[in-house]
């Protein structure tokens, strides 16, 4: 396994770790009831127990393992530049997901879905600003009118929104 | 017999009803187009169109359904045979025949040849399907909350020794499964677990924002960092599409044996549809009389998988609608989608609302004669859409699952979820973990925890008495024979090999005589 891998195995056994260890503790809060009438605790902290025996082995595992040597390999600063164009894409992506919830009611449905849409076609190609707006435009009013007129979908609505929709028929 | 062909005649006619068809349609289009695509796979499509279907009936829901999941396994093939490029897990062993038949001016006789052997696949998997169901459904209605919670957890034990992947991993997945199905109100005692004083979380952990986030959202992520660009299609002549008559008669015995066979392994927990590709494949190169020529373009080696992963989608059905058990992901979300619709399949489903059952039956053979007629013509149509630049397409399917999972609830919470497990799908899976049994566990774990109390409850929380039933018995036995006789298996051969080392010099296949 190489280094830069295992980092990042480990990383994740850590996070797995952490949650089980906190699942574990959180199940107790919950009556346990007894084997013939079993509560609503007692499912939980089995699983709570095997997930943590589980997660500690996987751990255990990991930081016992070894990082195998990596064999020199010359790195081009293209090879390098898009290494880094291809991460910022996938978080910028995520980016977008995590803010879309936040922005949705406040902006309603169509600059909402404007604005995410602008920007993962943006960060997915930057060389058309123009061309990812009308994009953008087209793909938030076009999946207004599917959901909304089409599937009957409630979505936070504004005047543009009542506009479209009555543009609609 | 007779009620069987009653039956199924009945709901031919409801399924001829210009709406179904239409449904029928659009599944096998969709699918199509899903499956041409690499990377989004039917769970992907079930997982995004799910919002979609709260829209129609449940029967209509279901026909779109089938229709997609057929369509996927007949368009995954295209693109491996034209491009040596799986559109789908399933279609993986294609390749490796099919793309060789192309490069020898081949490809439209790979192309027939596959889908129809996909058909008689389909066909012959829907009447083991009717046939399987009745049989196992009037069984189950005998079944107590032992035996389910047998079928469940046995269910979930041998996916760990199918999914693939590590045994560690798969059961990491399946308990943190678990243990996110715990969140929300307990169904017996009415208390709220691990809500945390967020309220909409009493409903639980909604299975569409954490399927779409971890097929979905993260297909998208994995998609930009593979970095793949946009393919050049080579288009296939209508003239071409014919295979010889040699081809024929080489193609026939191996689309019934892997209809057979891939029935079977449908049936079983885990993803039934690529573990029946890759048996077909070993089986006709076994039994071939020129296994040389596979790997250089046999077309057995096409005919066989491919009728093998279409026959396992119909095999995948079975335990979901006499049992209401979901043994593969995509039957999970189609779980979801008749629970949706207030509706829980299993023994009583069938009781209760046969027309459902029936109309799927005969939806399923509708959409596949469907899907024969349009997807040989229209071949071009369905690869050129390969064309449509990633920079546009990623986007799109990004912006269709967080409208969809907002679709159903209107909730925030939802859509942070979406978020939430579209990063840890894509953490997961650069880790080499398989989400699958996650979103299986998560589906199954209420089921099997509330089996679990019911039958500790009646059998006055005696293990032994939960275990020691007949069917229960078989169920463990079973499974755990799965698991032993490989490591007995492995124990045997190993001294045997020392004793004669020669028989490792003749290859495989007397070592395995």
């Amino acid at each position: 396994m190489e280094a830069n891998n295992l980092r990042n195995q480990r990383i994740t056994a850590v996070v797995l770790f952490g949650f089980s260890v906190f699942y574990l503790i959180s199940s107790f809060w919950y009556k346990m009831g007894t084997i013939r009438k079993p509560g609503p605790g007692l499912v939980p902290m089995t699983v709570g127990v095997i997930l943590f025996v589980l997660t500690t082995i996987y751990l255990i595992r990991l930081f016992v393992a070894k990082p195998t040597e990596r064999k020199e390999k010359a790195v081009s600063l293209e090879e390098e530049k898009s290494a880094r164009r291809i991460s910022t894409t996938i978080y910028g992506m995520l980016g977008c997901t995590v803010v879309y919830p936040f922005i949705l009611e406040l902006m309603k449905f169509v600059i909402s879905t404007s604005v995410v849409a602008f920007f993962m076609l943006f960060i997915m190609k930057p060389q058309r600003p123009l061309f990812s707006l009308c994009l953008a435009l087209a793909m938030a009013v076009g999946s207004f009118l599917i959901f909304s007129r089409f599937l009957g979908v409630a979505l936070p609505s504004g005047f543009l929104e009542e506009l479209l929709f009555r543009i609609g028929g | 017999m007779a009620d069987i062909a009653h039956n199924l005649f009945g709901a031919f006619a409801v399924a001829c009803k210009p709406l179904y068809l239409y449904y029928a349609l659009l599944g096998a289009i969709l699918g199509t187009i899903v499956g041409v695509l690499p990377g989004l796979g039917p769970l992907g499509a079930m997982s995004i169109l799910f919002s979609f279907t709260l829209k129609l009936d449940a029967i209509g829901a279901m026909i779109l359904f089938a229709g997609l999941y057929y369509g996927a396994m007949y368009g995954g093939s295209t693109t491996s045979i034209l491009l040596n490029m799986p559109g789908e897990a399933a279609s993986v062993v294609t390749c490796i025949d099919g793309f060789k038949m192309a490069k020898k001016g081949r490809a439209g006789a790979a192309l027939t040849v596959s889908a129809v052997g996909s058909f008689i696949a389909g066909t012959i998997s829907i009447i083991g399907l009717t046939i399987a169901t009745l049989f196992l459904a009037d069984v189950a209605l005998r079944f107590g909350p032992p035996e389910f919670f047998a079928i469940g957890a046995c269910g979930l034990a041998l996916l760990v020794r199918l999914s693939g992947g590590s045994v560690l991993q798969s059961l990491i997945m399946i308990f943190l499964g678990i243990a996110l199905s715990t969140v929300g109100v307990d169904a017996l005692a009415g208390v709220e677990r691990f809500t945390y004083g967020i309220r909409e979380l009493g409903q639980g952990i909604e299975l569409l924002p954490v399927a779409m986030g971890l097929f979905g959202i993260a297909e998208v992520m994995l998609d930009i960092e593979q970095n793949e660009p946009t393919q050049t299609v080579q288009n296939v002549k209508l003239r071409e599409l014919l295979p010889s008559r040699e081809e024929w008669r080489r193609s026939i015995a191996p689309m019934f044996r892997g209809s057979f066979l891939g029935f079977a392994i449908g049936l079983v927990p885990g993803p039934s549809p690529v573990i029946s590709t890759f048996v077909s494949y070993i089986m006709e190169k076994r039994l071939s009389k020129k296994p040389e020529e596979f790997g250089q373009g046999a077309i057995e080696g096409v005919a066989g998988p491919e009728a093998a992963n279409n026959a396992a989608v119909g095999g995948a059905y079975v335990p979901l609608f006499a049992l209401g058990i979901p043994f593969t992901a995509p039957m999970a979300i189609v779980l979801g989608t008749l629970m949706l619709h207030g509706l829980s399949p299993g023994p009583n489903l069938i009781r209760d609302k046969p027309e459902l059952f029936w109309v799927v039956i005969a939806s399923m053979y509708i959409g596949n004669v469907m899907l024969l007629v349009l997807n040989l013509p229209l071949i071009n149509v369905f690869v050129s859409i390969l064309k449509v630049p990633k920079h546009i397409l990623l986007p799109v399917i990004a912006l269709i699952c967080l409208i969809g999972v907002y679709s159903i609830n209107a909730s925030q919470l939802d859509l942070i979820m979406l978020a939430l497990f579209g990063f840890i799908g894509y953490a997961l899976r650069r880790m080499d973990f398989q989400p699958a049994p996650l979103v299986l566990a998560l589906v199954l774990g209420p089921m099997i925890e509330n089996y679990l109390r019911q039958s500790l409850i009646m059998t006055g929380g005696s293990v032994a008495g939960m275990i020691l039933r007949p069917i229960c018995l078989s169920m463990y036995i079973a499974v755990s024979l799965v698991f032993i006789v490989p490591l007995v298996w492995r124990f045997v051969r190993k001294p045997r090999r020392s004793e004669s080392p020669g028989l490792s010099e003749t290859g495989p296949g007397v070592q395995g005589q």
